[in-house]
């Protein structure tokens, strides 16, 4: 039996997410003098995509790059990984994003590699390279204690799992605390999506081991969920990126290799080096991450990773930074193994399709609706590690100035929904026999692939919005969860259904093919539709907007 | 199945469960051996090793469908 809290969490902002974009926003409000509350569902120190480190922050770094924008301003515009086109955010970028690196090595992050700048991986040769490695291992550890540090209070084992609302104001979230069994009602003025990216809504290389995922498994869309239940927009849902790297060990980090991609005769897969690069990496990856998809469809394949000709230097240079990707799992993985990378050409495969849209917001991180906010990969037009600091840490400034000019609004207009949805929570915990959340990610997963997969077409994707319906209305009547833990993977499976729901929807508006999003009845690209779509619903309906000229995110 | 602790090196710090991304250490109590409640939900991140202040207290196998392909 769930129990709730007496308490009310209250907060001028509530972050829902302790990755980078959320505790940047929280440290940045607390700064400013807001009071603010961080929700994880799991251990800010390690949760999220930043799990582990990162190795490379996107920047123009004026001390590197020298003093001429210009061709770095191309150099994001082309950039197959982080790349961005929208002008609004490339300005940011390149306003703020040498300041975050800064203020990052003020906080105790090595952003710089042996006392100098250090730029690699993910680049072309002979254009300049705008990705910094730094070494992020510390870097989840750094801002949790930043951000407690500066007064913020951090919730872990918290699942935040439905927004509240007046109108349409966003006034709190719901939460369960999974270890404790209690549902936590947080009452917030500025509320932030910061849930990351989108795992488990697509099969991965080995569909009966669910947990080998590129990216972090548990990031399942629940912002992206919980803003459409809420009635904010979300967009690009229609495109799907997708990963490669080793396989069957899934784990995204392709630009931190330095070797070269190569069909079994030898021959290099793609054009850029035929030697071992540490500048650049084999950019191949990035460009054309189905390769390796499309090569085993034809028997082409297997296509290897390899470093022969790579010095002992280089190699230790790339495991470094690995690590410091977070992939210190894959690098143990190979010692163990025994794997000799100056011997052994290590396969690489694509891994499952990604979502790539998400909630919708403007560069100021505010949504379609007041008071909330959405920020990192929520919706990247900015990607990766420089969106969600850069823009993070202006999203707080934001939440702060818009909750000093708001009050609370009291939750007693929920009162019924929250009863409503503590009851479901309830029922899910009561089941003595049911599916469990396992059962249920599968039949998701299955219906994505076979109806919203790699070529799409109406008659699929309607079908697949009709099955996706019934499994979706089973799953609620039936998914049962022995305790708090399984309970908090039952909402993570709803969620995603949800989003599958609005990804499907999104395919079937966009009546064109364009980049990753491929229509087997419209195979040509409709320059008039070179706009953004936008999804959302209203009374449990699905609604579809157009709207402005659309940017390629990262 | 991953992670593997061995009782006898184990301090009962807690350090592992507390950090463990996929929560696979969920009922663990302070003070006590953790339990490895959901081995398949482990990512293979080795933060629990790393958290770990006493080599090969807790270790991690990397499961049969994980292994990487290599010639």
């Amino acid at each position: 039996m769930v129990t709730k809290q007496a308490e009310v969490v209250k907060a001028d902002v509530l972050c829902i997410g302790g990755g980078p974009a959320g505790l940047m926003a929280a440290i940045r409000a607390r700064e400013l003098g807001a009071s603010v509350v961080v929700a994880d569902k799991g251990n800010t120190l390690h949760s999220g995509s930043a799990t582990g480190g990162c190795d490379h922050f996107m920047c123009y770094n004026p001390e590197y790059h020298g003093t001429d924008v210009a061709p770095i301003r191309e150099a994001v515009f082309n950039a197959p990984t982080g790349g961005c086109t929208d002008p609004v955010y490339v300005d940011i970028w390149l306003d703020k994003s040498f300041e975050m690196v800064k203020l990052w090595e003020s906080w105790g992050i090595p952003m710089k590699h042996n006392g100098k700048w250090d730029f690699g991986g993910h680049s072309f040769p002979d254009r300049p390279r705008i990705h910094m490695h730094y070494a992020g291992g510390n870097q989840k550890k750094v801002l949790t204690e930043k951000a407690l540090k500066n007064g913020g209070r951090l919730m872990n084992r918290v699942t935040i799992f439905e927004l509240l609302r007046d109108g349409d104001r966003v006034i709190g979230a719901l939460g369960f605390d999974t270890w404790n069994e209690r549902i936590i009602q947080f009452e917030a003025k500025s509320t932030m999506l910061a849930t990351g990216l989108v795992s488990r809504l697509y099969p991965g290389l080995t569909p009966g081991w669910l947990i080998n995922i590129p990216i972090f498994p548990f990031n399942t869309g629940d912002g992206r969920a919980m803003g459409l239940r809420a009635g904010a927009y979300l967009t690009g849902l229609e495109f799907a990126g997708r990963w490669a790297g080793p396989k069957y060990f899934s784990r995204a980090g392709k630009g931190t290799w330095i070797g070269v991609l190569r069909e079994p005769s030898g021959k290099p897969v793609g054009p850029f080096i035929t030697k071992p690069n540490k500048e650049t990496g084999d950019i191949v990856a990035d460009v054309y991450p189905a390769l390796f998809a499309d090569y085993a469809a034809a028997a082409r394949g297997p296509v290897y990773m390899d470093l022969h000709g790579a010095s002992k230097e280089d190699i230790e240079y790339m495991l470094h930074w690995l690590r410091h990707e977070g992939n210190t799992g894959l690098v143990n993985h190979l010692a163990q193994a025994g794997i000799d990378l100056t011997k052994n050409g290590i396969e690489f495969g694509t891994y499952e399709f990604g979502v790539r849209g998400g909630v919708w917001h403007t560069p100021d991180s505010a949504t379609n609706l007041k008071g909330l906010y959405a920020c990192g990969e929520e919706y990247a037009v900015l990607g990766g590690m420089a969106g969600a600091v850069t823009l993070g840490w202006m999203a707080g400034e934001n939440m702060a100035n818009h909750a000093r000019g708001t009050e609370f609004a009291g939750l007693e207009g929920e009162k019924d929904r929250i009863e409503q949805e503590t009851g479901r929570i309830t029922a899910m915990l009561s089941r003595k026999a049911g599916a469990s959340w396992q059962e249920a990610n599968v039949a998701l997963q299955n219906t994505m692939l076979d109806y919203g997969g790699g070529l799409r077409s109406e008659p699929l994707l309607a079908q697949g919005l009709s099955h996706l319906a019934r499994v979706k209305e089973k799953a609620a009547e039936t998914l049962m969860a022995r305790n708090g833990h399984e309970l908090g993977r039952c909402l993570e499976v709803l969620n995603l259904m949800e989003v599958g729901e609005a990804v499907i929807t999104a395919a079937r508006a966009r009546q064109e093919s364009r980049g990753p999003h491929k229509r087997y009845d419209y195979p040509y690209t409709n320059p008039l539709l070179d706009r953004s779509l936008l999804v959302s619903k209203e009374a449990g309906k699905f609604a579809i907007k157009w709207g402005e000229k659309m940017y390629k995110g990262g | 199945m991953p992670p593997i602790i061995d009782p006898k090196l184990c301090t009962a710090c807690g350090e592992c469960w507390r950090i463990c991304e996929g929560d696979v250490f969920y009922g663990s109590k302070d003070g006590q051996v953790p339990v490895v409640s959901y081995p398949e939900e482990c990512w293979h991140e080795w933060s629990c090793v790393q958290a770990c202040p006493v080599a090969g207290a807790v270790v991690i196998r990397t499961p049969l469908p994980m292994m990487v392909v290599y010639k």
